[in-house]
């Protein structure tokens, strides 16, 4: 058995039972998270330098430079969150700081698994591994009322999803009769009422991890009661894994599968779009509104699944470093404001630009990004994505979404205005824990260079893009 | 000829310049200024070095630079001026410059307003020196966005009292506040970006060269087939900015509200900016298209004059005023371009300038009016001319520009677009255009009346007249305007060569 495409796995397996045997005899959360950190820092840049590619487990467990940018982009969310964690934890999980590690660090191990997982057995079980630690951090907030909701809504339409997505899954085994990938690819080619029903079901499943549209009712409930840090992971890494999983399905399982797919998909991606962007638009709570906003990139990311080339899958990977980046940015914003405040209300939100300058810029900052405005990431990111759409032909779509983007920057300027332009309730300067602040700072610092410099990611995005459907 | 990288520098030194002021402590109360100043004056100085260095015998585009910036796609940073684009940054060098001298009394958050300024002037400039299309709309979204944050933060609201039905709506909207009027503006330009965009993704796609460059494009003939719908996308996503009827209503209101440089700065040059796109991106690289469309062009164009100019008679707001008055005289500059002939374009970029310094020169007064009277409403003024004969002299030259007065820019202008007009296709362009041209002197000689030379208002006493700095703004900004009206050719020249490369793509197009 040859174990070493397995290393990265195995090294973070070994991570979490430091953070387990840790926790015994400390319970200081400074201590913990730094380990977990450090930990997490070490694993990311081994993953870059020094990648284990290969095959193991009979050719179901993969390693390669698609996984590997993938597993780059997880562990990325998992080092910010992890550090942005440290001051809610140390107010408000004190004594169960280190399940929340251990937890935060299992669904990271599930989400590694999901990307290589060439088997539908082993998919699932990962995919269960990725998604119900989630369900327990959202609810970490005991005495919040509204962290219990949300953890309730995210286990209820979480294991709905599953249920769903696996019954799918029994369904393509059913007509195949076989699990693995390879051979489900050569297999599924007519599209018979069962396999389509499955494939159907899969997508429903999907829908439900990546929230589009019409499978999105649990986000916003979701984001505004769980705490932030935790929505800052929840909203951005099993959205990646969740449309790693639809590039692997779509491209290798369902690549022979005489169905209109694409434009399934393209026609999920114009109204998940449409609504995300419009019901933004009417939120007065931060989290809220950057859950709407979630919905919408999720769309445009859709838009590049639809394309389905080469080109839109690396324009994907690189949407993803810049939705990370951007993301748990404005989520950690979002988190300062809430101890500062109490509240993630817009209009609590005034003068924050005078009370503390710096924080007023990284946001904008963020807001750009998010918002696709040049010299930020999040531009190049929804240009490259809408060119790749536009080669592949859904020119209609990509004027749909040009258009909409405008729409997302009323909302997105709605908060640059309450930072910059309302005149400040108070003069008390905005307290900032150091552990958020230098999150936010790298978050900044990437977001900025990124945006000067994306050749950085999309030069290897588009080799490893290239590789990856060469290598289907 | 080699030459330093004259265009970089230009592009540089607002830039740096914000850099540089965004780091000042906040009480250094020169120093946030001078930086600014310099940085201007850098780019005055080196758009003038241009202006004298640019060879008219050999024309096209000169004082190259050319560095591929992410080759996989084409993209390049390519820098170049002909004759069209060298007027353009030449008069956003002269509105930038005075424009910094007229916010000298800014004393709220000074430091970040000059910082915007500066960023917002370095996308304007980026814009008209980039031969890349993606580098083009790179900076035009930098030109678009500081002018939010302007608008919102240093602008001022309009005391209007709702009435009639839809008094509550309009309430609950907000309109005629600085807020409401940085929404409007912002959203309105970037809907047309984004049909930019579309746009020009679009034309990458279908020339099928996989570049951006404009030369390159330049010289590939687009196919006839996509010209037809691709020019009218093109031509509404800069024509937002251009302020073509219907989609101008952010133009008044925006400008409005804006801080006194940021109107300069907006209605002088960026609104050119849309206008310089349409002829640069639309007519030059699509001219079946544009062919196609021209009518379209020209007879909105026709509109905007008159809408713009009978607006412009009704408003009571001073500022509302010269707002419409730019709808009115953008109106000049498409109708010209629309005319797709010598005279009618050579007249079109020209009307750029010159409105662009004329406009710059009118918000410069009425800034000056505000500051000094505590009011923009112009019934409430009156005599002004004895206790501030200066601002009179200067706003009187300002208006006699706009209604086009032979020996002064605005005449050699209109004349030009207007004698296009009548050489072209659609003849019937000059009755509304020379009826606008009518209008415009009714409400500049009615404003110019009530506000100056009418009844003296005893409340306005002790009315001084400009000071120090802002001498140097209006008196550099009207003798602009007197020099090209009474030597033109020293920029109709170098325009004219860019003119008849741009024509000469229409031989065989054009009926």
């Amino acid at each position: 058995m040859n174990f070493a495409p397995l290393t990265l796995e195995l090294l973070l397996a070994g991570l979490i039972l430091i953070v387990f045997v840790v926790d015994l005899v400390s319970k200081n959360p400074k201590v913990l998270a730094g380990i977990t950190f450090v930990g997490l820092t070490i694993l990311f840049f081994l993953n870059l330098l020094h990648p284990w590619y290969g095959t193991t487990f009979q050719g179901t467990f993969v390693s390669n430079s698609f996984t590997g940018f993938l597993k780059g982009v997880f562990l990325l969310a998992g080092i910010l969150v992890s550090l942005g964690s440290l001051s809610t934890a140390e107010e408000q999980y004190r004594g169960r700081v280190g399940e929340y590690y251990i937890l935060l660090l299992f669904s990271l191990l599930g989400m590694l698994f999901v990307v290589s997982a060439r088997d539908l057995v082993l998919f699932f079980v990962a995919f269960e591994l990725m998604s119900i630690p989630l369900y327990i951090l959202a609810a970490y907030q005991k005495d919040s009322e509204a962290s219990i909701e949300a953890g309730l809504k995210l286990f209820i339409f979480g294991t709905f999803s599953s249920a769903i997505l696996v019954m799918g899954l029994a369904l393509l085994y059913g007509t195949t009769g076989s699990t693995r990938f390879d051979v489900l690819a050569q297999t599924l080619t007519e599209g018979e009422a069962l396999s389509v029903l499955g494939f159907l079901l899969f997508l429903t499943g999907i829908g439900f991890k990546v929230a589009m549209v019409p499978f999105h009712m649990w986000v916003p409930d979701t984001y505004a009661g769980a705490p932030a840090p935790f929505v800052a992971f929840l909203s951005v890494a099993p959205k990646a894994a969740g449309f790693a999983i639809l590039f692997i399905f779509f491209l290798q399982v369902f690549a022979n599968l005489a169905l209109p797919w694409k434009l399934v998909i393209a026609f999920l991606s114009g109204i998940t779009m449409i609504l995300g962007n419009l019901l933004a638009i009417p939120q007065t709570h931060l989290k809220r509104l950057l859950g709407y906003s979630g919905i919408a990139h999720i769309g445009y990311m859709l838009l590049g699944v639809a394309a389905g080339t080469d080109l839109a899958i690396a324009m994907v990977l690189f949407y993803f470093v810049a939705y990370v980046l951007a993301n748990i940015g404005a989520f950690l914003f979002a988190e300062t404001a809430i101890q500062n405040e109490g509240t993630d209300q817009l209009s609590a939100l005034h003068g924050y630009a005078q009370r503390n300058p710096l924080l007023g810029l990284y946001m904008l900052i963020f807001l750009l990004s998010l918002g696709g405005i040049p010299f930020v990431v999040g531009f190049w990111a929804k240009l490259y994505v809408f060119l790749a759409a536009l080669k592949a032909g859904y020119g209609l779509l990509v004027f749909l979404a040009a258009v909409l983007t405008v729409v997302a920057l009323y909302y997105y300027l709605n908060v640059a205005r309450q930072i910059y332009i309302e005149k400040p309730a108070s003069n008390d300067p905005v307290r900032v824990p150091a552990s958020i602040h230098f999150v936010l700072l790298i978050s900044t610092l990437g977001t900025v260079l990124l945006g000067l410099y994306p050749k950085l990611i999309v030069g290897p995005a588009l080799e490893i893009a290239r590789a990856f459907v060469a290598g289907l | 000829m080699q030459h330093f990288p004259v265009l970089s520098l230009i592009l540089l030194a607002p830039f740096l310049g914000a850099l540089l002021t965004m780091f000042q402590p906040k009480e250094a109360y020169y120093r946030v200024r001078i930086i600014p100043a310099i940085a201007a004056g850098i780019t005055l100085i080196l758009s003038i070095y241009l202006l004298l260095k640019y060879d008219r015998s050999i024309g096209g585009f000169q004082f190259i630079e050319h560095y591929p910036l992410i080759p996989q796609l084409g993209i390049s940073y390519h820098l170049g001026v002909d004759g069209m684009s060298l007027a353009l940054v030449f008069l956003t060098a002269f509105i930038i410059f005075t424009g910094v001298f007229a916010s000298w009394t800014i004393l709220e958050r000074t430091k970040e307003f000059y910082t915007l300024l500066l960023l917002l002037v370095t996308g304007v400039f980026g814009v008209f020196v980039s031969l890349d299309l993606f580098l083009f709309f790179l900076f035009y979204e930098l030109a678009v966005l500081p002018m939010y944050l302007l608008i919102g933060v240093w602008g001022s609201s309009k005391y209007i009292k709702p009435r009639g039905i839809f008094a509550r709506m309009i309430q609950e909207v907000g309109v005629g506040t600085k807020e409401y009027a940085a929404m409007k503006l912002t959203l309105y330009l970037l809907f047309g970006s984004a049909f930019i965009l579309v746009g020009l993704l679009t034309i990458y796609k279908v020339s099928g060269l996989n570049t951006f460059d404009f030369l390159e494009l330049n010289a590939h003939k687009i196919d006839p087939r996509y010209q037809k719908f691709l020019f009218p996308i093109v031509y509404i996503g800069f024509g937002v900015l251009a302020g073509i009827w219907p989609l101008h209503t952010w133009s008044p209101d925006g400008h409005a509200s804006a801080p006194t440089a940021a109107s300069m700065l907006h209605a002088g040059v960026l609104m050119k900016l849309g206008a310089y796109g349409v002829v640069r991106v639309g007519m030059q690289l699509m001219p079946q298209g544009a062919t196609e469309w021209v009518w379209l062009v020209g007879t909105i164009a026709t509109i905007n004059i008159v809408y713009g100019a009978l607006s412009a008679m009704w408003q009571m707001d001073l500022k509302y005023i010269v707002a419409y008055s730019s709808v009115s005289h953008m109106g000049i500059v498409m109708l010209g371009a629309a005319t797709l002939n010598e005279p009618g374009l050579n007249g079109s970029v020209f009307q750029m300038v010159s409105h662009g310094i004329m406009t710059g020169l009118l918000f410069a007064l009425v800034g000056l009016v505000y500051e000094k009277a505590h009011t923009r409403d112009i019934l409430a003024m009156g005599g002004f001319g004895k206790r501030m004969p200066g601002i009179a002299t200067f706003f009187t030259i300002g208006g006699l520009t706009s209604l086009g007065l032979p020996g002064l820019s605005g005449f050699v202008a209109e004349f030009l677009v207007f004698l296009g007009a009548w050489q072209a296709k659609q003849w019937y362009w000059l009755v509304p255009g020379v009826l606008g041209a009518f209008f415009t002197a009714v409400y500049v000689l009615r404003a110019l009346k009530i506000i100056f030379w009418g009844p003296f208002n005893e409340k306005y006493k002790d009315l001084p007249d400009a000071i120090g700095t802002e001498w140097v703004a209006l008196a550099v900004l009207s003798g602009v305007l007197i020099l090209l009206g009474v030597v033109p050719f020293i920029l109709l020249h170098p325009i004219d060569v860019s003119v008849m490369e741009l024509l000469s793509k229409f031989k065989g197009v054009l009926p």
